[in-house]
């Protein structure tokens, strides 16, 4: 008797196991199955979530890994060959050590420039943010705003938001008290741990994701005359903005499963996605 | 009667070399980690101070990974002050408390308070962080406007987050160490004429001095490696520490820059963990022999 239960559940078992694998998808490709290994920028981390969502939605058989540890980790990591596309929030280096990838643009996502509600400041030109940033101005007042004194917030070294707005500024790695960001700015190790910084004190400044830039807990400040917004991003006059990328190597072979993730994501229904997250998709 | 003792005794060995082996076991597997941690962090932070150069990396005063500086007295002296700070003020306030609750007050007010202590120990840091960011933070703005500074998160925010986080432990020990004072210390302290106060300040605060102690120890232990907390309330700018300024702790500064690093710059880190490790090992064989040597005088 109970032998020929067990055997009974077993059969149904079976059964429903093997139904499940007959199931095709909804739409897209049942045949396309495998994993594909992606890692890096955490900056793109809520629209490549969304991406890797909708298409693993689509295609059922195939899964999309995403590690978030940082451009560097991404790039570094896909030359080694543990990803197959490493995701990046800056352009690749140019100095020899980035050798050998092609990196496609999906996205461009603006950096904006932030202060806390109660600021008068309503706009800086590049040449402010950069006396601002190396200590040169150290008052509001300098700048048109109130009587006080100026809180410097930045994100941490190597981040890819501090690397592409230093870069666009015109601030410098180096040493040199010049043209570097003041070392004893605030930094933050997050876009969220900026805005609530400067949510939180009314004489800060600091730059972060405009994808992630809450019109409720902080003020968008426009740079060199232009308010960041995706129609002046779109048109070019917004010019401190960032291209999120993926990473592959040159030349390589990817797995159709991974051509079919890159074709998702630069196709119509991917750069649909992208729009939704406040970035400027890639026409 | 005799017989059955003989008799358990006979058919329990098995049983009892199994659980020999099993403690043994498990008393092997902690010592095993402690020295694989320890070989670990050897070897994972040495090279970095090696090709840094150990003078450059633990008294250069510039942290600047993207120019290749890689100097962590900053990050060392703001640690040993924020802790330091701490512990000056949590001992002091920790001691009358815990005076308070074994002496002072009535059995039921003292249990109750215990317990509300003891609930303190067991509140998330992150949680401490943001009552930190939310009630300490806003006031030292007020102390810097006032003497012409920019408002910022602080070393002194994050030694009073620091106090409250590690007054529950110190207290809860110090109670438990006086408590555990032979009640003869006081009568006979109090027979020879002393007051209430005298005796307990004379007598059994002396007596009670090692275990006083150990608490100190885990208080600094929590204080030093405390992370969360401490990254929300101070700024965590990596310079030479002032009281108002920002300042990065050495937890702080692995823990913020670790997504992003990489080459030299997270071999950098592995280094000031290493520093960090030999921080809490050379701060628990100081504080124990001290401790040790308190008892012998008992």
């Amino acid at each position: 008797m109970k032998k020929a239960l067990s055997m009974a559940l077993l059969l149904v078992l079976a059964a429903t196991t093997l139904a499940g694998y007959g199931v095709a998808p909804a739409n897209g490709d049942a045949a396309l199955r495998g994993t594909v290994k992606t890692g890096g920028s955490t900056s793109v981390e809520r629209v490549m979530t969304a991406l890797i969502y909708q298409f693993q939605g689509e295609n059922q058989n195939v899964s999309v890994n995403y590690e978030m540890n940082g451009s560097g980790d991404g790039i570094k990591n896909t030359i080694s060959g543990l990803y197959e596309i490493g995701h990046s929030s800056r352009e690749l280096k140019t100095d020899g050590s980035e050798n050998g990838l092609t990196a496609t643009r999906y996205a461009i996502d603006g950096i904006a420039l932030v202060v806390n509600k109660a600021n008068a400041v309503n706009e800086l030109t590049a040449e402010q943010v950069r006396g601002i940033y190396t200590g040169k101005i150290k008052n509001w007042s300098e700048v048109g705003g109130a009587n006080a004194l100026i809180t410097v917030v930045t994100r941490e070294a190597s981040s890819g938001t501090r690397s592409a707005f230093a870069e666009i500024v015109g601030l410098e790695k180096a040493n040199s008290p010049e043209t570097a960001i003041v070392p004893n700015a605030t930094t933050c190790d997050s876009t969220g741990a900026i805005q609530t910084t400067v949510s939180q004190n009314a004489n800060a400044i600091g730059y972060m994701s405009f994808s992630d830039a809450d019109n409720a807990k902080i003020k968008i400040l426009g740079y060199n005359g232009v308010v960041c917004s995706e129609a002046a991003l779109k048109d070019g006059s917004y010019t401190l903005k960032r291209e999120f990328c993926l990473v592959t190597k040159t030349g390589a072979e990817l797995s159709p499963a991974a051509k079919a993730f890159m074709e998702f994501v630069l196709g119509s229904d991917g750069q649909k996605i992208i729009a939704g997250n406040k970035l400027l998709p890639i026409e | 009667m005799e017989n059955s003792i003989v008799r358990a005794g006979k058919s329990k060995a098995p049983v009892e070399t199994v659980m020999n082996v099993i403690f043994l076991i498990c008393g092997l597997a902690a010592v095993v980690s402690v020295v694989l941690i320890s070989l670990y962090m050897v070897f994972s932070g040495a090279p970095a101070i090696a090709k840094i150069g150990p003078l450059k990396f633990l008294a250069g005063q510039i942290w600047n990974p993207e120019a290749s500086e890689f100097g962590i007295l900053p990050l060392i002296l703001a640690s040993v002050m924020a802790t330091g700070l701490a512990v000056a003020i949590a001992v002091p306030a920790a001691l009358c408390v815990a005076v308070f609750l074994t002496h002072v007050a009535d059995k039921r007010t003292a249990a109750a308070l215990l317990f509300l202590i003891e609930l303190l120990a067991g509140i998330p840091s992150v949680v401490y962080g943001l009552l930190g960011a939310i009630l300490i933070v806003p006031l030292v703005f007020k102390a810097q406007t006032a003497l012409g500074l920019p408002m910022s998160g602080s070393l002194l925010s994050a030694a009073i987050v620091l106090v409250i986080m590690i007054l529950p432990t110190i207290i809860s020990v110090s109670a438990a160490a006086i408590n555990a004072v032979p009640k003869q210390y006081n009568e006979v302290s109090l027979a020879l004429g002393s007051s209430k106060m005298q005796s307990i300040v004379h007598a059994i605060i002396p007596a009670a001095k090692s275990g006083i102690v150990s608490g100190v120890v885990l208080g600094v232990g929590r204080a030093i490696g405390e992370t969360m907390a401490v990254m929300m309330v101070a700024g965590n700018a990596p310079i030479m520490p002032e009281l108002l300024k920002p300042a990065r702790l050495l937890t702080v500064g692995i823990s913020m820059e670790w997504a992003y690093s990489s080459g030299l710059h997270r071999e950098a880190l592995y280094g000031v963990g290493l520093v960090l490790f030999a921080f809490i090992m050379v701060i628990n064989v100081l504080l124990s022999s001290i401790l040790k040597k308190g008892g012998a005088k008992r």
